[in-house]
């Protein structure tokens, strides 16, 4: 166990700085330095300046060496500086993650809490109304852009019938739990939860789509098993069966495929945090595409990137502990 | 699954003839090809169907009610843009433009992604090592992230997106056949036609390839939805293609900004992506139960 856990994080470790490498190559390949860019912003700005501020950010060394010097200040948690906010990027990035890692938290648990539900129903009625209901909404789930569900929830709930924010982002909802239950005022917590409401919709209903499918599958292949025929058998509640027996054995698929989708999720978050105009790390990629802010740009994919591969591997090395057949193997 | 390739010439009509009746029984399938061909003639005749050019801008159009609303008049259907630009005309321009994005993409990910795909399975070995290292790199990536460097890298545009988009994709291709090329790889008639000297690229292109044409159908038509949604969503961001064009995600982007008095500026172009990505889906989870019925009993 010890050793694949070794193995596994040593190939992250690897994937990860080939994922540098890739990264910090490609932005090598655009045309013009961050010099260039400052300078396209400052007119006042002499051949002699560019030169200096050349030499002091390192860019007269050679291209091995700056990826050398990158990578020893990435390991020591420094992605360098901004070049249009003259700020350190990892403290942007700071600022930014929190806000992107609670969306994606209530998007999750919006997800599960749907899908799972759903995907047992559907499989349970099989063929019935509810069962056709399902696939209409896993097909329009898997159809509908995240960007135009958030615009057309922005023109119905914030728009038609002023129930929701249409954009914004008042501090953790998380957060205010405490002091909600504190000071016993709801209102605490829905003043920063609701900005939270229709951005978490957006992007869950793909999930809620794909994974009520999952689980509608999975329940349909683990009930014709002989363990839940002996179950039945044997006089057990039904409820038990469906959730003791079946559910958990069902749950199995989903785990294999969330790490997959929080990529997915990543991806989301950079559109629909745009449209809301969420102070997350995804919006922070699209705004420093369009100023062409590049150390921004590499950091954010590099964080992304790590995330993605390390969630991966908690779930792979998870899954180890759920199902006992793979770690027997 | 691969009947549909082996059986000989003659008795080729008889496969057709089991496709249509299959699909004239799906409820799914017609409805998919119903909405594909809607937004396919849109396409292939966008200048005939479009009242007006797309990009024609005049001043009395500007924010035209649609026709049924009050206010509104049969020039402009769909009613007029903020540049004063007929909403129809500009939809139906769109779809030419979300195909074409789709077919290059898609093409250009199939033909390298299932060749890679198929050099991996068929000679194993460090081949397959190195090919799919590469793909597993590229799992690292989110997909709509992947696609952001290179718009980055190499700046917005027509040319960028078809390449990042492509350069996203062909991993689909690659896992699907190199797993399909295994499988068929290890059949008796391979071994047969190995026996028999013929060569090495000839039986991966007419022997293996040809039966992994049914699963990589069904990717293809699913990944067109997906390129079709991936573009709207990257020109929607101002990263895809640029304005004037009209591409639904340039229009439904532009459209945002007056969601509160002119929201129907974004409901035209939201219908035709849903319509398009709907009858795509709709169809490739068809093909999907055709070419493998175990699944469709799930």
């Amino acid at each position: 166990m010890l050793r694949l856990v070794v193995s596994r994080l040593l190939y992250a470790a690897v994937i990860l700085l080939g994922v540098i490498l890739v990264v910090a190559s490609l932005v090598k390949l655009v045309p013009g330095d961050p010099v260039d860019v400052i300078a396209a912003g400052n007119p006042g700005m002499s051949v002699q300046d560019m030169d200096v501020l050349r030499e002091k950010m390192g860019l007269t060394r050679s291209v091995p060496e700056q990826f050398v010097a990158y990578l020893g200040n990435a390991v020591q948690g420094d992605l360098g500086t901004s070049i249009r906010q003259g700020v350190p990027v990892t403290s942007l990035i700071a600022d930014r993650l929190p806000a992107t890692g609670e969306l994606a938290f209530w998007t999750l648990l919006l997800a599960f809490v749907i899908a799972i539900p759903l995907g047992i129903v559907t499989a349970l009625k099989r063929d019935s109304w509810i069962d056709y209901a399902g696939t209409f909404v896993a097909v329009l789930g898997v159809s509908m852009p995240g960007f135009l569900l958030a615009v057309l929830m922005i023109l119905w709930f914030s728009i038609e019938l002023r129930w929701l924010p249409a954009s914004g982002y008042r501090g953790s909802a998380l957060a205010s739990i405490g002091r909600a239950v504190a000071e016993r005022d709801i209102g605490i917590f829905w003043n920063a939860f609701r900005y939270f409401i229709l951005p978490s919709i957006s992007l869950a209903f793909v999930l809620v789509a794909v994974n009520a499918r999952l689980i509608r599958s999975a329940m349909l292949e683990v009930l014709q098993q002989d363990y839940i025929t002996f179950a039945t058998a044997k006089g057990a509640p039904r409820l038990t069966i469906i959730l003791r027996h079946a559910l958990r054995n069902a749950l199995l698929p989903i785990v294999t495929l969330a790490g997959l989708q929080m990529g997915a999720l990543l991806s989301g978050t950079v559109v629909i945090e745009t449209v809301f105009a969420w102070p997350g790390i995804g919006r922070l990629a699209v705004d420093s595409i369009h100023v062409r802010d590049y150390p921004i740009i590499q950091a954010v994919v590099l964080v992304s990137a790590a995330l993605f591969i390390s969630l991966n591997l908690i779930v792979d090395i998870l899954y180890r502990f759920i199902d006992p057949r793979v770690r027997n193997d | 699954m691969t009947e549909a390739v082996i059986v000989p010439a003659a008795a080729r009509p008889a496969t057709e003839r089991r496709f249509l009746g299959s699909l004239g029984r799906s409820a799914k399938g017609l409805t998919g090809l119903f909405l594909i061909a809607i937004i396919v003639l849109c396409a292939l005749f966008a200048k005939s169907i479009a009242p007006h050019d797309h990009a024609q801008q005049v001043i009395e159009w500007r924010y035209a009610p649609t026709v049924w609303q009050d206010g509104g008049s049969t020039t402009n259907l769909l009613g007029g843009d903020n540049m004063g630009r007929d909403i129809l005309s500009r939809t139906v321009m769109g779809a030419q433009v979300s195909i074409q994005v789709a077919l290059i993409v898609v093409s250009i990910a199939l033909v390298v992604g299932s060749t890679l795909g198929a050099l991996a399975g068929y000679f194993g070995g460090i081949v397959d090592t190195i090919i799919m290292r590469i793909v597993d790199f590229q799992l690292a990536f989110p997909f709509l992230l992947l696609a952001l460097i290179f718009m980055a890298v190499l700046g917005a545009g027509f040319a960028t997106l078809v390449m990042a988009l492509a350069f996203a994709l062909w991993i689909n291709f690659a896992r699907i056949v190199r797993s399909e090329t295994m499988r068929i790889r290890t059949l008796d008639y391979v071994d047969a036609a190995i026996t028999m000297g013929v060569s090495q690229l000839r039986i991966i292109f007419t022997h293996v390839l040809p039966n992994v044409l049914p699963a990589v159908l069904v990717v293809a038509t699913l990944d067109i939805a997906l390129v079709i949604i991936s573009e709207a969503a990257l020109s929607f961001l101002g990263l895809g293609v640029q304005p004037p064009t009209a591409s639904w995600g340039v229009m439904i982007s532009e459209g945002r900004d007056f969601l509160y008095e002119q929201p129907w500026i974004v409901i035209a172009p939201g219908i035709a992506v849903l319509i398009s990505s709907v009858g795509i889906n709709l169809f490739g989870d068809f093909l999907r139960d055709y070419f493998d019925p175990r699944l469709e009993r799930m």
